[in-house]
């Protein structure tokens, strides 16, 4: 019987099982998204007498038409595209060169540079002495001080390394027997065949910077830098604090306009993701190899 | 790694680098165009990454900012003593300690379960549906997740307080309760990591072998004893590697969330090493007290590391490195 059923794929209740408990996994974790999407387009009464459950009730816009007529959230979300841009971009290039001479085997020191790299995965000078450097360094309330600190993370300067060094060697060789510099090898050769794993680390990169808060809040005071997530967490407190008194002023409620500012804010990295996976799924799996 | 001396130009000979300065001389002539193409990084990694560890010296002293790293006044240890004598350590040591060994122990066997069910699931379809929205959480930010857990929770309007109170209940103020700290932290933490972190096993399941399988089936093993004695075997090895990376990193707790969770209502039980070094350091400017009390929490977190590492060494794992 047991044999059978192994061979001849029944829908048993084990079938069933798993169904139902991966279907409760998949709604709950989609549930919260849904949740605030449908706030933000909810009217007021609706958000206030606790109606709005999965749809949205009362449909209306006004949270987006208020968040837009706000110049605060624009103006963080150009910031944060900003950031992201120029910050992902001086990741890319940054590790994509450091990996390069890295990948050489005999490349002058190689060892010792390889030490000093991984030693930086278990050792770190933590937040406070980083922010006295960026401070010497004039950064804070700059942008710099956003791109520039975090500008090499060891793990994927370690994963790109090991892609280079699973390159096929012949055509480097062939370049260099033409007299090719080695910057030239690195600019047309290495990195245009690297595109698959500079498209995984990058995502890791882009990521990282979309949903950064901790570092904008401790280096950038000026409010008109603020990039997204910082401002969404100044809004977080209006929640329990400010609420009710703010409801009879305005005709939309703080928790309709902060749901709308997270789904704007998540907006690119909804529309990233499903298309990500199988590179993020590459850049875990060897960034665990490397350990 | 892989390629040997095939990969070095053809028209220069490697030189075994031999002893003497004119053979390093040598070598660094030859990997010049390499070496400027290494000094950016060079540069970030002594500024960025060095840097910082050479500036924990300002923990022995009484950094002010006039008169800069080298400048300021030795102190020796007196912030450390002031650190351990004071009444915050204790409660920081083991809030820390308890954060992180809960949550590695909550969390750690969801992934794996989820893994090894969504594998027994037949309909491509359904398995890939599943997957793609178990990961969605992970690319959320702690800001965003933070608030859905705060609204959700919320006394007035939460959902869970609404349940609650659907059965007759009094609602609760979760996040003004120590009791629940905890518990809000590591669940909301399964609920963001836990398909996330599943890609790693799934992979390793994905790998095994098809025909264990299939020699099982003609031996009339059931699906639970494929489970139990195939599957789950398989990626005992990766099992154990993230077992060891996760507790040897258990002590280095995020102050993203618990930074946006916590408050003064539930610092008894929330306020972990992190969070306390930004608030003092950052917040009040007591870099140098602040910095002694991270180099001391980085120091605890690096021999949680090796003691991982040498125990599964000793039992006959693959350690780390």
């Amino acid at each position: 019987m047991v044999a059978r059923s192994a061979l001849n794929p029944r829908f048993t209740f084990f079938d069933l099982f798993l169904v139902v408990v991966l279907s409760l996994i998949g709604i709950v974790t989609v549930y919260p998204v849904l949740y605030i999407v449908a706030v933000s387009f909810s009217d007021t009464a609706s958000i206030v007498q606790n109606k709005v459950f999965l749809w949205p009730k009362g449909f209306n816009l006004d949270a987006y038409r208020k968040i837009i007529e706000e110049p605060k959230i624009p103006r963080a979300y150009l910031n944060t595209i900003m950031y992201t841009g120029l910050g992902t971009f001086i990741n890319l290039l940054m590790t994509a060169v450091a990996a390069y001479p890295l990948s050489r085997p005999g490349f002058f020191g190689r060892k010792y540079f390889m030490i000093a790299i991984v030693l930086t995965m278990f050792l770190s000078g933590g937040i406070i002495p980083t922010y006295l450097i960026v401070q010497k360094l004039h950064m804070i309330d700059t942008i710099w001080a956003i791109v520039i600190p975090n500008a090499i993370w060891t793990v994927e300067l370690l994963i790109l390394k090991s892609f280079y060094e699973s390159m096929s060697g012949s055509l480097r060789e062939s370049a260099l027997i033409d007299g090719a510099s080695e910057y030239r090898i690195l600019f047309n050769i290495v990195i245009p065949l690297s595109k698959p794993a500079l498209a995984s680390i990058g995502l890791f990169y882009f990521m990282g910077h979309w949903n950064s808060f901790f570092i904008p809040m401790i280096y950038l005071n000026d409010p008109k830098m603020l990039p997204l997530q910082v401002v969404l967490r100044d809004m977080l407190f209006f929640d329990t604090t400010q609420q009710n008194s703010l409801i009879e002023q305005s005709t939309i409620t703080p928790q309709a306009m902060k749901n709308a500012t997270i789904f704007v804010s998540m907006v690119p990295v909804l529309l990233i993701y499903p298309f990500a996976q199988k590179y993020f799924a590459k850049g875990i799996m060897l960034g665990s190899e490397k350990g | 790694m892989q390629t040997t001396s095939t990969e070095l130009p053809a028209g220069r000979k490697r030189k075994t680098p031999g002893s003497g300065l004119s053979s390093v001389w040598r070598h660094i002539v030859r990997d010049r165009q390499l070496l400027i193409l290494f000094i950016p990084c060079i540069i970030f990694f002594v500024l960025f990454r060095y840097g910082p560890i050479y500036g924990l010296i300002i923990a022995f002293k009484d950094y002010n900012v006039y008169q800069g790293i080298m400048g300021s006044e030795w102190v020796g240890l007196e912030h450390f003593r002031r650190f351990f004598e004071g009444p915050d350590f204790w409660l920081l040591f083991r809030n820390t300690l308890l954060l992180g060994l809960f949550t590695l122990l909550w969390a750690f066997p969801f992934p794996i379960l989820f893994a090894v069910l969504l594998n027994e699931v037949r309909s491509i379809r359904f398995k890939k549906t599943i997957q793609t929205f178990s990961y969605l959480p992970a690319f959320l930010s702690v800001v965003i997740v933070s608030s859905m857990i705060i609204d959700f929770l919320s006394p007035t309007h939460g959902l869970v307080n609404e349940v609650i109170k659907f059965f007759g209940f009094e609602p609760k103020y979760f996040l003004a309760s120590s009791e629940w700290f905890r518990t809000i932290y590591i669940s909301s933490d399964i609920w963001q990591h836990m398909g996330y972190d599943a890609i790693i096993y799934l992979a390793a399941i994905a790998s095994i072998d098809p025909t264990l399988y299939e020699a099982a089936k003609v031996d009339g093993a059931s699906r639970f004893h494929m489970m139990r004695y195939i599957t789950i075997p398989s990626i005992m090895p990766t099992i154990l590697i993230m077992f060891i990376l996760k507790s040897g990193a258990m002590f280095r707790i995020g102050y993203e969330k618990v930074l946006l969770l916590y408050s003064p209502m539930t610092y008894d039980v929330a306020d972990v090493f992190s969070t306390y070094v930004y608030r003092k350091g950052l917040l009040e400017t007591n870099y140098s007290y602040a910095a002694a009390v991270g180099l001391f929490e980085s120091l605890i977190a690096l021999v949680m590391l090796l003691i991982s590492q040498f125990i599964s060494k000793r039992a006959g794992g693959r350690g780390l490195w």
